[in-house]
């Protein structure tokens, strides 16, 4: 290699590095170069069973979302025993730049990705942008076998709760007039009331419609085409519409705190607003006791 | 009874219970019997589904399973046509004639693919921790209940004359039972919804889903699974009897041509390639079965009658063939059973098997009999022999062994009473 390449190469090199450290999401071309790279560990968070196993990005680990993101028992996200334990054996350290991607439109990735920021680790974690739709799109590599890396001392840090929502807090907001925004990314169908869940997903609340206030911003508003996020312009001209700038905190939510952790993400590392994703959302809220709902399309529960 | 009554009992038994034979087709000894026209047929039908494979594969990993799915199905068919990989006509040789080739085919089969599989579980699950399964793997609850419903199977299945893989194969035969069967099968499965609940929560949720690697490691299950086939293949052979067998020949190309498309394949060569089509689709999409497609469709079917119960409890969280209320038109086990029939039907007619007849009242009766038993035990033991019996124990799951076991049982028993009324 002539000098002149050499450099030009180095510099690319540093530059894709310098790029990774600094945004929040990575290009399937920067992840394709950084596969060899110690420094990067990449995790599938996927939530369909033996997606992850019968081919994954090359040395991605497993995390599933089923039993190492989330508490088996009750319904929290993992405890920081277990998450600990999980990233230490995965070999993670301070120094580990995290990529996150998976199936279903990177929505637990990026509920991974709010796990993580809980813990403390929000700025070592990007997702790969397009997640595991737009890798196999592009015909890159898969592989099947299982990687193994040495296992590190990583401590992670105690839950960070300003980052998660509680059913008090929203309950502040619709009854208080707490100065909080919430945006509920459901479909217009969900958030209407029409019905209580999207197609081919059980019915898990005896209550249809939103929280009274929450402004509704479906999720898929914010990706293009082939996946991926929208520009930051783009994303903060699309919230502006319904009146989101960022001038005050906001809380997402959505069905279970999936999908909304992928809105929370843009909101959170794209455009740096001050916002919670609120993980009880509707199958906790559609099934309390005694709180306001806004229900616009009247679904009367079993009702006819 | 008087005699004549008697008599003609004993008739109408025998009309119900000797007609399979039929199906059954001896390989012609001529070499030159193979017409071009059939030849074509079957090239038309092969290359038709080729391209529909073709077709599917897109670039995202749905499509490109569906696509695997219909190949995989092709090849299974392929090698169940002309390999007579009938779990139960083997284990029928054995008992009725003391021939040992195809129930070694079956014990071949089962060696490979678990020795194959084990492969597969040391890339995905290098170490089986207590809690994890490897992933969509065939290991259902092992309870009395599934040793009841694999016992129906077997029974069901010598009732039919075959299990349900291979009426699929026998459809492409031309089988005069093969389609009341099947009917009959779904009914079965319907008969299945509908005591699912109550056995559900008396029994099976009682009883674990039992993976041998969790208690005796890779290497021991290994061990002890082959060690198992192992003694059973030297059982069957110690009561074999020596069976008339064709003379070597010198290999010429019509005598090649002849032995892959038209004699029948060796056992072991059927059970080496049926081992790897297991190994190929866990691989790839999912564990061999043939019954998961049926079952939707017998649900999907029933569910607009209001019938079966809104739910059926556990189903979700448990391995197997499970059926579902279908919402797309072609899923991969679908797709897996109609390249297995259409593959299965091309191989028939190159071979000169290809035999329509028209069914008897007798053959119309066992089959739907049969089948409805099969659909009972398929359902509630999630899966038939090749969904639980051949994906189970490859995957080292107790249920497949249970499942061996009481089918066989079954089957010896549905012997005893044809032989016993007809």
């Amino acid at each position: 290699m002539r000098p002149a390449s050499f450099a030009s190469a180095l510099v690319l090199a540093i530059g894709l590095t310098a790029s990774a450290s600094a945004e929040p999401l990575v290009t399937a071309d920067w992840l394709e170069e950084n596969l060899e790279n110690p420094d990067v560990r990449v995790f599938e968070v996927s939530v369909d069973v033996g997606v992850y196993e019968r081919g994954h990005i090359p040395g991605a680990v497993h995390l599933n979302w089923h039993t190492d993101l989330v508490d088996p028992v009750k319904r929290d996200i993992a405890s920081r025993e277990d998450f600990q334990e999980t990233l230490r054996s995965a070999g993670v350290t301070p120094e580990t730049t995290v990529v996150l991607y998976g199936d279903n439109n990177n929505w637990f990735a990026a509920w991974g990705a709010w796990v993580f920021d809980i813990y403390g680790l929000g700025d070592q974690v990007k997702l790969l942008d397009g997640g595991r739709k737009l890798w196999e799109a592009k015909g890159l590599p898969l592989d099947t076998a299982s990687p193994s890396h040495e296992a590190s001392t990583l401590e992670i840090a105690d839950r960070n709760n300003a980052l998660r929502a509680r059913i008090g807090d929203v309950l502040n907001v619709v009854e208080n007039g707490s100065d909080v925004q919430i945006v509920d990314i459901r479909s217009p169908d969900e958030y209407g009331g029409k019905i209580f869940a999207p197609e081919g997903v059980k019915e898990l609340s005896v209550r249809a419609g939103h929280i009274p206030g929450a402004k509704n911003f479906p999720w898929g508003k914010a990706v293009n085409e082939d996946g991926t996020y929208k520009s930051a312009e783009e994303l903060k001209a699309a919230f502006a519409e319904i009146g989101i700038d960022g001038s005050k905190p906001i809380i997402t939510y959505c069905r279970i705190g999936e999908r909304s952790s992928h809105t929370w993400f843009a909101l959170k590392h794209i455009l740096g607003y001050d916002v919670r994703n609120y993980d009880g959302s509707w199958t906790e809220y559609g099934n309390a006791v005694g709180v306001p709902v806004t229900n616009l399309a009247g679904t009367v529960w079993t009702g006819k | 009874m008087s005699g004549r009554r008697r008599a003609r009992g004993s008739a109408l038994a025998s009309s119900f219970f000797v007609g399979q034979t039929m199906t059954e087709t001896s390989p012609s000894a001529s070499h030159s019997a193979v017409s071009p026209l059939r030849i074509a047929v079957a090239l038309i039908l092969l290359v038709g589904l080729g391209v529909w494979a073709y077709t599917l594969h897109a670039s995202d990993a749905a499509s490109r399973a569906l696509s695997f799915s219909l190949l995989t199905g092709m090849a299974f068919g392929i090698v169940l046509q002309r390999g007579r990989f009938c779990f139960f006509c083997n284990f029928r040789d054995f008992v009725e004639k003391r021939d040992p080739r195809g129930v070694l085919s079956i014990l071949t089969a089962l060696a490979a693919g678990t020795l194959l599989y084990h492969v597969v579980f040391l890339a995905w699950v290098p170490v089986p921790l207590p809690d994890r399964l490897p992933p969509t793997a065939h290991i259902g609850p092992a309870s009395p209940v599934l040793a009841l419903a694999a016992f129906a199977f077997g029974l069901g299945m010598a009732i039919a004359g075959s299990c349900i893989s291979a009426q699929l194969y026998r459809l492409g035969e031309g089988s005069p039972t093969a389609p009341f069967a099947l009917v009959g099968a779904a009914c079965g499965f319907v008969l299945g919804f509908l005591t699912w609940n109550p056995l559900f929560l008396s029994v099976i949720s009682e009883w674990p889903a039992v993976w041998l690697p969790h208690h005796f490691g890779y290497t021991g299950t290994l061990a002890a699974s082959l060690g198992a086939l192992a003694l059973l293949a030297l059982l069957v052979l110690a009561l074999a009897k020596p069976q008339p067998s064709a003379p070597a020949e010198t290999p010429t190309l019509s005598g090649a041509f002849h032995r892959i498309f038209v004699e029948q394949w060796p056992g072991t060569i059927a059970g080496i390639a049926v081992g790897i089509i297991s190994m190929v689709g866990y691989f790839r999409v999912a564990p061999l079965g043939v019954t998961a497609e049926l079952g939707s469709l017998a649900r999907t079917a029933a569910d607009t009658t209001g019938i079966l119960p809104e739910t059926l409890y556990g189903l979700d969280g448990l391995r197997g063939c499970a059926t579902m209320v279908k919402e797309a038109l072609f899923s991969n086990n679908g797709l897996f059973v109609i390249g297995l029939v259409g593959a299965s039907f091309a191989s028939a007619i190159v071979a000169g098997q290809f035999t329509p007849t028209r069914p008897t009242s007798g053959q119309v009766f066992r089959g739907l009999l049969g089948g409805a038993l099969m659909g009972w035990g398929a359902m509630i033991g999630l899966g038939c022999t090749v969904g639980v019996l051949l994906s189970g124990i490859h995957a080292g799951a107790l249920a497949g062994w249970v499942f061996l076991t009481f089918c066989t049982a079954g089957a010896w028993l549905g012997i005893l009473l044809i032989h016993r009324f007809a």
